[in-house]
């Protein structure tokens, strides 16, 4: 009996190093990728670990062929990444909060509202990318943050905004009654009491929101054209066609777009799962 | 305070409802009008009236629109599933695990990594030549696989990509989803004698299954934008294998010239089908509650 | 105190003034370019210290989307540019006029800049669209058969083939010839061959498989002027002399054949592209390589000079230019800095330069004979040759639709999933008629 448990225990170790190894090599291969020298990049059998480190895919240089650009390059794209996201995330979240505390709390709407809200997940960025090409160049904002901040608020704004009602639908009515009872304002037992107690939920959106910010190709390829306000995944795109493939600097540009947003991630997991509960588990 | 509420209610809703409007109508019409239209921006721009002309051909001649159709299906009917069950099979296996902290925050790293950076590194995996996959394969005297080249393999890799890049979304929702199961449920099963596939099987799934169902619906709704990964990999080949319908919108109404009318039908299309599968799915997996849409 | 504002406000004035006087100009290319522009830039702004240039690269399929949806919206935000050849059809409604403008500003034309030195057929192909004089010829590409001239020269190697085949070793100078060649070097044929595979060939579902068509088309082409009339520069070798598609016949046909006949010598023939194909020459995975002129540096650099050889493509190579144009939405203040970059940059120290640096396959001739060239890049006569008998694609704004097609087809084609037949090619056919007729 015993025996069978500690085999049971064993397999189910290994199956969970299989897995992990599957999530982990292609992160573990870009990082090395990116800290070896050229002749290394592409060699039979595959050098899994770097026999020279170098940082030259990074500061740049190499001499020779390549005359690889600096990673100071992808600069203006990290910091227009950075402002896009933080401010979508921000912006995004209070938006879908108060939209999900009214028809939470007040039934604005009804279902109707909650639904066409929850709709507008449905819309494929693609079809979307002509006409707001369009309405952004008529009112002189192409090329700008506000233009990838609107947008991409457009696009995380559904699913925190579902995810708020089902949170909000949680909290029970009887805490706000009690507060007005005591004589708060819906505002005043909106930020005492009800906030706190969505702190998780609204965290976990917030989270959400800036990781497919940061993510989001598409419609930052159609909206922007200059590195004013490029984002990080279109300093990437350009690599997309043969020519030249240095994966030294590719998988160099590749670490710094992923390292804030995954480190970011990983510091506020707890939120993240506390959050995405969709109501389904009472607090 | 009735009337003060709906004021403040209506209030609240206000700066979402008008940023949609705003941003969502006006697409809308102009993707209906213009899918009427043969609207070309590399032969001059001028958009000559052609009624339902676009749609006849996507329906009767445009055979990559249907194999494009065929591909988005592969995703949906193979791809999505398995992340689902594999995610939840995921947040079940690691409970109880030591260090499990570490294993659940190292799980949830692929989906924070944004889908450009995906394709790069599995590009290099991928590689028929140099790749370490088809190293390890070697290693067990399997050919080297034409990971992009061949009809079948390319379509595997794409499946592999996304289940790499959403099993993490899917795990993060049902680990968070069990640890809000009362532990007292459990407590009381196991008094009953249950054992740990029992309280699995006939406590934690049940209450679960919501959560399931909506990551599942979730993800579907994405499945049906897979753009990226084909972007940065196999450009939807060899072929038409890979061609999943977002991708195709995008070579139509961008990549190839922008033939923005052509374009516009495709997507009208695509909105329709998705609709009717999102609210199929709804009605069939009852998940009005969940998604707060039930009226009280 | 009065004095004192009023000075400041005059320096102030000044630095403004001198900074208004800067004129900025943004050059987006694509990567090819990106090197020899950016060496250019810095040339040119020692000579004109009041023109700010920065070059930015981004990859073609980004770029080309990124100029018409700049021309439809007659935005203006990138002020010079590069065009692919194919494309000129389609980007000309964003181009400035060049001759229109040199009448009106005459005083910026400098009297050495010499269009006649320019290759002809380069000169029109990647300057004029529908008698428009849209761009300066800046990057005259094309392909060129790479091979390991070690091996080849090899006597013990020499010795094998010939036992093998009865016949010399020798740089294929056809397709059916390099079928041998690329058997004896596949070890799953040849068990004693010293590289893993033959050919690096890349028939992906890109771009990339409209131009090495070509390569197998053109000799058919080319030879068969009876059947096919003579080549319009805009409409190229894929058309017949009357505009209808040439591969919609039995050459057509034997084009596919003959690259299927290559194949399995190949590594992965359908899955790599550009970047694939130039790693397997260079870490000596093949012992040949059709590719452009510009791996030549990576290939002597992986490779070792002596390891290298170049030929002429067996079949028929194909052009692959690209253009400088000028964007026709910018002020005027901004096309004049601009005519003067473009000039300077198509100026033959600039073609000479980029050439020796950077391998930029030169677009006059004055190059290609100086012999300080021939000194550093012994390909000058292998170019030479290919670019008297080099094949051309459509410069038609339809061109992406119908390169989209052809690809769709002969991808699936080669891999079996539409039957290798005439029935197939003239679906094609019919299908470009269709795009051409929908005018």
């Amino acid at each position: 009996m015993k025996r069978t448990r500690s085999i049971i225990k064993l397999g189910k170790y290994i199956l969970i190093t299989v897995i992990m190894i599957f999530f982990l090599f292609p992160i573990y291969w870009l990082f090395i990728t990116a800290f070896k020298p050229s002749n290394e990049w592409f060699a039979w059998p595959p050098i899994f670990f770097p026999r020279q480190w170098t940082l030259t895919s990074f500061i740049g240089g190499g001499g020779g062929v390549y005359e690889i650009g600096s990673i100071k390059d992808a600069l203006p794209y990290l910091r227009n990444s950075t402002v896009v996201g933080l401010i979508t995330a921000a912006f995004s979240t209070i938006v879908s909060a108060m939209a999900a505390y009214s028809i939470s709390r007040f039934k604005t709407g009804g279902t109707k509202l909650a639904g066409w809200i929850i709709s507008i997940r449905l819309l494929p960025p693609i079809s979307a990318a002509l006409p707001l090409f369009v309405i952004f160049k008529s009112i002189k904002l192409l090329d700008t943050w506000l233009a990838l901040i609107l947008t991409h608020t457009l696009i995380t704004s559904p699913l925190s905004t579902w995810i708020l009602i089902t949170f909000f639908n949680e909290i029970p009515k009887e805490l706000d009654e009690a507060a007005y009872v005591d004589g708060a304002t819906p505002l005043q037992s909106f930020f005492r009491i009800t906030l706190p107690l969505a702190a998780p939920g609204i965290a976990a959106v917030a989270v959400l929101a800036l990781i497919q910010s940061w993510g989001e190709f598409l419609m930052a390829l159609v909206l922007t054209n200059s590195p004013k306000a490029q984002t990080l995944p279109i300093f990437l795109g350009r690599y997309i066609t043969g020519w030249r493939v240095a994966w030294g600097p590719l998988a160099a540009a590749g670490l710094v777009a992923m390292l804030p947003v995954v480190v970011f991630g990983i510091l506020m997991q707890r939120f993240l799962i506390r959050g995405l509960t969709f109501g389904a588990v009472k607090q | 305070m009735r009337t003060i509420t709906t004021k403040t209610g209506w209030g609240l809703v206000l700066p979402l409802v008008l940023l949609y409007l705003a941003l969502t109508i006006f697409p809308f019409i102009y993707t209906i009008v213009i899918s009427f239209f043969d609207y070309n921006l590399a032969k001059g721009g001028t958009a000559r009236f052609i009624g339902v002309n676009n749609y006849i051909v996507i329906f009767s001649a445009d055979r990559l629109a249907r194999d494009s159709v065929r591909f988005s299906i592969v995703i949906l009917l193979i791809a999505v599933p398995l992340e689902t069950i594999l995610g939840t099979a995921l947040a079940f296996l690691i409970r109880g695990v030591k260090g499990e902290h570490t294993v659940r925050t190292l799980l949830l790293v692929p989906m924070m990594v944004p889908p450009v950076v995906a394709g790069i590194m599995w590009k290099m995996l991928f590689n028929f030549a140099y790749g370490p996959i088809n190293y390890a394969l070697s290693l067990v005297n399997v050919p080297k696989i034409s990971w992009i080249g061949d009809w079948f393999y390319s379509q595997v890799a794409v499946v592999i990509m996304d289940i790499w890049q959403w099993t993490p979304f899917v795990f993060l929702i049902s680990y968070a989803g069990l640890q809000g199961i009362p532990i007292d449920l459990v407590e009381a099963a196991r008094v009953d004698g249950a054992n740990a596939w029992d309280v699995c099987r006939y406590v934690e799934l049940p209450m679960l299954l919501p959560l399931i169902l909506v990551a599942f619906l979730l993800r579907l709704i994405d499945a049906l934008k897979l753009f990226d990964i084909v972007y940065m990999t196999t450009w939807g080949g060899p072929g038409s294998a890979t061609h999943s319908f977002s991708f195709y919108i995008y070579k139509v109404g961008i990549s190839y010239g922008w033939d923005v009318g052509y374009a516009a039908a495709l997507s009208i299309l695509l909105l329709i089908v998705s609709s009717i599968l999102v609210n199929l799915l709804i009605k069939m997996l009852n998940l009005n509650k969940q998604l707060g849409l039930e009226t009280k | 105190m009065f004095k004192r504002m009023l000075f400041a406000l005059l320096v102030l004035g000044l630095c403004g003034g001198l900074a208004a006087g800067q004129v900025s100009l943004r050059v987006v290319c694509s990567p090819d370019n990106a090197d020899a522009l950016k060496w250019i830039a810095s040339e040119f702004m020692k000579q004109h210290p009041d023109i700010r240039v920065t070059v930015e690269s981004i990859s073609w399929e980004t770029l080309y989307p990124l100029e018409l949806a700049d021309f439809a919206g007659q935005v203006g935000g990138f002020d010079v540019f590069t065009w692919d050849v194919m494309t000129a059809g389609a980007v000309a409604q964003g181009c400035l006029d060049l001759a229109e403008f040199r009448k009106q500003h005459p005083e910026l034309v400098d009297p050495n800049w010499n269009p006649e030195d320019f290759i002809p057929m380069v000169r029109y192909i990647s300057g004029y669209w529908a008698e428009k004089e849209i761009g300066a010829p800046f990057y005259n590409n094309t392909m060129l058969l790479y091979y390991r001239k070690d091996l080849f020269e090899d006597p013990a190697i020499q010795a094998q083939f010939k036992s093998m085949f009865g016949k010399e070793l020798t740089v294929p100078t056809s397709w059916a010839e390099a079928v041998d060649v690329a058997k004896f070097f596949t070890k799953k044929y040849n068990p004693k061959s010293p590289t893993e595979y033959g050919i690096a060939l890349m028939f992906p579902r890109t771009h990339t498989l409209f131009y090495m068509y070509l390569l197998f088309f053109g000799p058919y082409r080319r030879s068969m002027l009876a059947k096919f009339g003579p080549v319009d520069l805009d409409w190229g070798d894929y058309f017949t002399a009357d505009h209808k598609p040439a591969f919609d016949s039995i050459e057509g046909l034997r084009a596919l054949q003959d690259m299927q006949a290559l194949m399995p010598y190949a590594p992965d023939p359908l899955g790599s592209d550009y970047g694939e194909t130039i790693e397997y020459f260079a870490r000596g995975l093949v012992a040949m390589c059709p590719q452009w002129t510009g791996p030549y540096l990576e290939f002597k650099q992986a490779l070792g000079e002596d390891k290298v050889g170049v030929a002429l493509m067996p079949g028929r190579s194909v052009s692959g230019n690209w253009a400088l144009a000028i964007n026709k939405f910018i002020s005027v203040e901004k096309q004049k800095a601009a005519f003067l970059f473009i000039q300077f940059a198509t100026s033959s120290y600039a073609v000479k330069g980029k050439f020796i640096r950077f391998a930029v396959a030169p677009t006059r001739q004055s190059t290609l004979n100086d012999p300080e060239a021939l000194a550093v890049d012994p390909r000058v006569p292998v170019l030479q040759e290919t670019y008297a008998t080099e094949t051309n694609r459509p410069r038609i704004p339809e061109e992406p639709k119908l390169e989209d097609l052809a690809v769709g087809y002969f991808s699936e084609m080669l891999l079996g999933t539409k039957p290798l037949t005439l029935e197939t090619l003239h679906e094609l056919a019919l299908k470009w008629l269709e795009v051409l007729g929908a005018k």
